[in-house]
């Protein structure tokens, strides 16, 4: 099996509120992979206060150099880079202006539905096309037995625009980290963690009026909120049946609270009343 | 930094349910030099995990913990009164023990039991190694790898045979993994006492049971507590964002920065 393969598996397996932890005794065992295990891992998003703008951010490999961070608020790196990482890391024109706006929108669908919470989106452009992530967290305070609980979205784009930019092409690949738990004198301790990822991928109409550049823009930004939207939905509907529909029946399928021989009595019963209404 | 020995160790120990053989292929992928040192990280996860075997020469399943090892790397079994190393070379064995007759009684009472609350699983009952307590236990695997999820309960009781009082623990764990990883694991300690083997056996029916509901009422908990206030379904007005709007939303204005909860 290839190396890199046989980590990704590995996290798959091993248990996810452990993810961060095994990811860096992997790195250990095998340095050669930590550039691509960074990349293609999703951890439980750290979030920084931008000493500009005193708002939190979020931190991911995407807006990280080294160990600075880049507020998408200020869009500064913190602590400062070199002048010549920061020409090519610190996105401008374009790209600057639909990530403004894009985190403006953002901020407001996270307020809506997270009620709380931080939210940051970083874009940066391709060779054709630009690329991005839509990043939300939040945690619920409460514990022992109301439970405890951890959300992390992390939504990466690829956006590439057709000839003329009348549409665009967009994939997403989202990851939602679903953190939950409680304690209480009824069950010592119960932990629900983990994470689901899915793809989609879309072509949408870019609206515009003419070639009005700002137009474009925003009809990006548009399309990107709303399939952030329908995927988050998506996958919440989903974290919700594995979460507490499979969980809870697996639990089932290894023990019955009816005693089985019950179970099969009144299996017998309702056979006998089916083949009775047969006749 | 811990060493790539206790690295991989680590791995094999917190292996889900039924994946072990994956976990260790992942291993001799990354790190094939350490497999050799995994040998103790196995026997701890076989006799934590309560493994289970199929003795030689007979279809009988039995498993595997710390309290049927035998010293020289074989365990017993007292139901077949079988000694084994994991999978071969089966010996008789004699149970040596002031509780014989406790722990073939309570063997009769528990198989029956689990039959009754377990569509399969394997039990054990020994004598603990100084003979002052007889260990119950019960492990039952149900694998589904073609549909990306297994799932492992575990019952450990020690019976104190001079007070009749039991205090054990029971462990769950789930895995799920169909383009994701989502782990649940719950454990809980129990007391109880009965008087008879069948008695001890009716009153740990009872106190699983009564852990099952709770569980799924902890679950319920949960999803109508935890989940709901991270993220809503839907805005509170009940419609999905105006994304060519977003700009105009008030909220957007009001709501500025520095909100950290």
């Amino acid at each position: 099996m290839d190396p890199f393969d046989a980590a990704l598996d590995l996290l798959r397996r091993l248990p996810p509120s452990s993810t961060q932890q095994n990811l860096n005794g992997i790195i250990a065992l095998r340095p050669d992979l930590e550039e691509d295990l960074l990349s293609s891992v999703d951890v439980a998003l750290t979030s920084k206060r931008c000493t500009k703008t005193g708002r939190d951010y979020l931190c991911c490999d995407y807006n990280r150099d080294d160990s600075s961070y880049r507020s998408p608020w200020s869009n500064e790196f913190e602590p400062p880079i070199e002048a010549e990482a920061a020409a090519d890391l610190i996105p401008g024109g374009r790209i600057r202006r639909m990530e403004e706006s894009l985190n403006a929108g953002v901020d407001v669908y996270r307020e809506l539905y997270y009620e709380g919470g931080v939210s940051s989106a970083y874009l940066w452009a391709l060779e054709e096309g630009f690329a991005g992530v839509v990043l939300f967290k939040k945690t619920s305070s409460a514990g022992g037995s109301a439970g405890k609980g951890g959300w992390d979205s992390i939504h990466v784009l690829e956006v590439s625009e057709a000839a003329g930019k009348r549409s665009a092409h967009y994939k997403l690949t989202s990851t939602v980290i679903l953190d939950l738990g409680l304690s209480s004198s009824a069950v010592d301790n119960l932990e629900l963690a983990g994470n689901l990822t899915r793809q989609t991928e879309s072509d949408l109409a870019l609206t515009h009026s003419g070639s009005r550049e700002s137009d474009i823009e925003q009809s990006h930004v548009v399309n990107i909120g709303r399939m952030v939207e329908d995927m988050e939905t998506r996958m919440r509907n989903l974290l919700q049946e594995v979460y507490f529909g499979k969980a809870k029946d697996v639990v089932g399928d290894l023990r019955s609270i009816q005693p089985l021989s019950e179970v099969g009595r009144e299996r017998d019963a309702h056979r006998d009343v089916i083949s009775k209404m047969g006749r | 930094m811990a060493s790539k020995g206790a690295t991989v160790s680590s791995f094999v120990q917190s292996a889900p349910p039924g994946e072990l053989s994956n976990v260790v292929e992942d291993i001799k992928a990354l790190a094939p030099n350490e497999v050799r040192s995994l040998e103790p990280a196995f026997k701890k996860y076989n006799e934590e995990q309560y493994s289970t075997v199929k003795l030689p020469g007979s279809s009988e399943v039995v498993l595997v913990s710390s309290y049927n090892t035998l010293n020289d790397g074989r365990y017993f079994d007292t139901a077949s009164q079988t000694s084994f190393e994991t999978a071969s070379n089966a010996q008789s064995y004699t149970l040596d023990s002031s509780h014989a007759d406790t722990v073939r009684s309570l063997l009769k009472s528990f198989s029956a039991a689990a039959t009754e609350h377990f569509p399969s699983s394997t039990v054990g009952v020994y004598p603990t190694d100084s003979d002052s307590s007889v260990a119950i236990l019960l492990v039952a695997n149900k694998y589904s790898p073609q549909n990306f999820w297994n799932g492992r309960w575990r019952s450990s009781y020690l019976l104190n045979p001079t007070g009749n009082s039991v205090t054990g623990a029971i462990k769950v764990d789930v895995h799920y993994y169909e383009d994701g990883n989502v782990r649940m694991s719950t454990s809980k300690k129990v007391e109880l006492s009965g008087s008879s083997a069948d008695g001890i056996v009716r009153e740990i029916a009872k106190a699983e049971n009564k852990f099952q509901e709770e569980l799924n009422r902890a679950f319920s908990t949960l999803a109508e507590g935890s989940f709901k206030g991270l993220r809503r379904q839907l805005p509170v007005t009940r419609q999905r964002v105006e994304w060519e709007k977003i700009a105009g939303y008030r909220l957007g204005q009001d709501i500025g920065g520095g909100r950290s909860k």
